[in-house]
């Protein structure tokens, strides 16, 4: 196990610190980025750091009105910048992971993970895509195959529903040390560690927010 | 030889560069879809030979039945092929929305079928609501802000634009600092770029 250097170095790392609305939503962002599954929308963060945004932005317009000092203003003016592009990304990719998956995520309690404007939108995108391939596809075949979900009539399940992979390789980080735990077969210890895993392994652990995913590796 | 075809379409997929729409091959798809239409009729033609000769269609494991299961994976392969053409390019069809904003050049939607250039259509509309329901912009902000502010040239004349409180004249070749999010759209459609050095 690492010398008493590296441990000092670890528990001085801000990310196991973190505790302002600008910290929790970097590492909801970095965690949506990393994962290939959507996960539970963080309505009340988001609601806090539009809040802060617009505080910002105010303060911006105050000190400008002011003709206060250029740095400072745009110091100021980078920190909106920087929390802006946070939030817009982490929306962004939220919906590009519905955009993929929209029929999975809506016969599965993924559908729950959703805001409400996401599920909003994610109907939307169901009927148009439907409507799309009836229009294109499935209406000049033959009766019989014309489902958009079932190969067939001959097919039980709806086996036409591309779902997303949950056997990508993806490195988590713990936030403190758990100790020694079970991980399909193979004992880890993880002290804020960083290690690769397959990412439905993971899955459980994400859900109660113990662990952070840092990258996500595609083998 | 079944399935031929299908797999045709799907390679030309492939093939083509990750990203970049192709033309919609009009032909092979209509042969694709036209060989379905024949398996089903060669299908139903040995189900119902099944029936006069007799024979009880659930069970019966003979020559005409295994005749009619391969036409029916034949069928359903070709399908497959089919939906993944037209779910990949609407798949790419999507990301030009976020790459290439509202409005498409001309020489991609001349790649586009009717019902594709109706799909990008409607799917914009759909993020569109989401934004305004939401009450933010997602397509400015692509990259992370190194800088509030960035140099930009202009490529195209534009003339008077309104961007923040002032009026700025966008004029060809002329030489801006703008603030970033204002910037972005105008880069993205070509009309601008950003000026390094």
């Amino acid at each position: 196990m690492a010398s008493g250097s590296e441990d000092t170095f670890w528990t001085q790392d801000p990310e196991v610190a973190a505790s302002t609305d600008v910290e929790l939503l970097k590492r909801a962002w970095r965690n949506e980025k990393a994962s290939p599954e959507i996960l539970r929308f963080e309505e009340p963060l988001v609601e806090r750091v539009r809040e802060q945004i617009e505080l910002l932005e105010q303060t911006v317009e105050e000190l400008r009105a002011e003709g206060k000092d250029e740095l400072m203003i745009s110091l100021y003016q980078m920190d909106l910048d920087r929390t802006l592009y946070l939030l817009r990304s982490y929306l962004r990719i939220r919906l590009q992971k519905i955009e993929k998956y929209t029929i999975h995520i809506s016969k599965t309690d993924l559908w729950g993970r959703l805001s409400s404007q996401e599920q909003a939108f994610a109907q939307r995108c169901i009927i148009i895509m439907k409507e799309h391939l009836e229009q294109s596809v499935l209406g000049k075949l033959p009766d019989g195959y014309k489902d958009v979900l079932k190969q067939s009539l001959a097919s039980e399940d709806d086996d036409m529903v591309p779902e997303p992979p949950l056997d990508t390789f993806v490195f988590c980080k713990s936030r403190g040390d758990l100790g020694p735990f079970q991980l399909d077969d193979s004992v880890y210890y993880m002290i804020v560690h960083r290690c690769k895993n397959d990412y439905r392994l993971v899955q459980k652990h994400m859900e109660d927010g113990s662990w952070a995913l840092v990258m996500l590796l595609i083998p | 030889m079944y399935g031929r075809k299908g797999s045709q379409l799907v390679r030309e997929l492939a093939s083509g560069e990750a990203g970049q729409l192709t033309s919609f091959n009009n032909d092979l798809f209509d042969q694709v879809v036209r060989e379905c239409n024949e398996h089903k009729l060669q299908l139903t033609s040995l189900f119902e030979k099944i029936k006069h000769d007799g024979l009880d269609i659930e069970r019966t494991r003979n020559a005409d039945h295994f005749g009619a299961v391969i036409h029916h994976l034949s069928l359903i392969r070709n399908k497959r092929c089919l939906m993944s053409y037209m779910y990949n390019r609407a798949e790419m069809i999507r990301s030009l929305r976020w790459k290439a904003g509202r409005v498409l050049p001309v020489e991609i939607q001349g790649k586009m079928t009717h019902s594709e250039e109706e799909y990008f259509k409607k799917h914009s509309a759909a993020l569109e609501s989401y934004m305004s329901a939401m009450d933010i912009d997602l397509t400015v902000d692509m990259v992370p802000p190194k800088d509030p502010y960035i140099q930009v040239r202009v490529i195209d004349d534009i003339g008077e634009v309104l961007l923040g409180d002032q009026v700025i004249s966008l004029v060809r070749n002329s030489v801006h600092s703008l603030k970033r999010s204002d910037a972005e759209p105008l880069i993205s459609q070509g009309l601008m770029e950003e000026f390094l050095g």
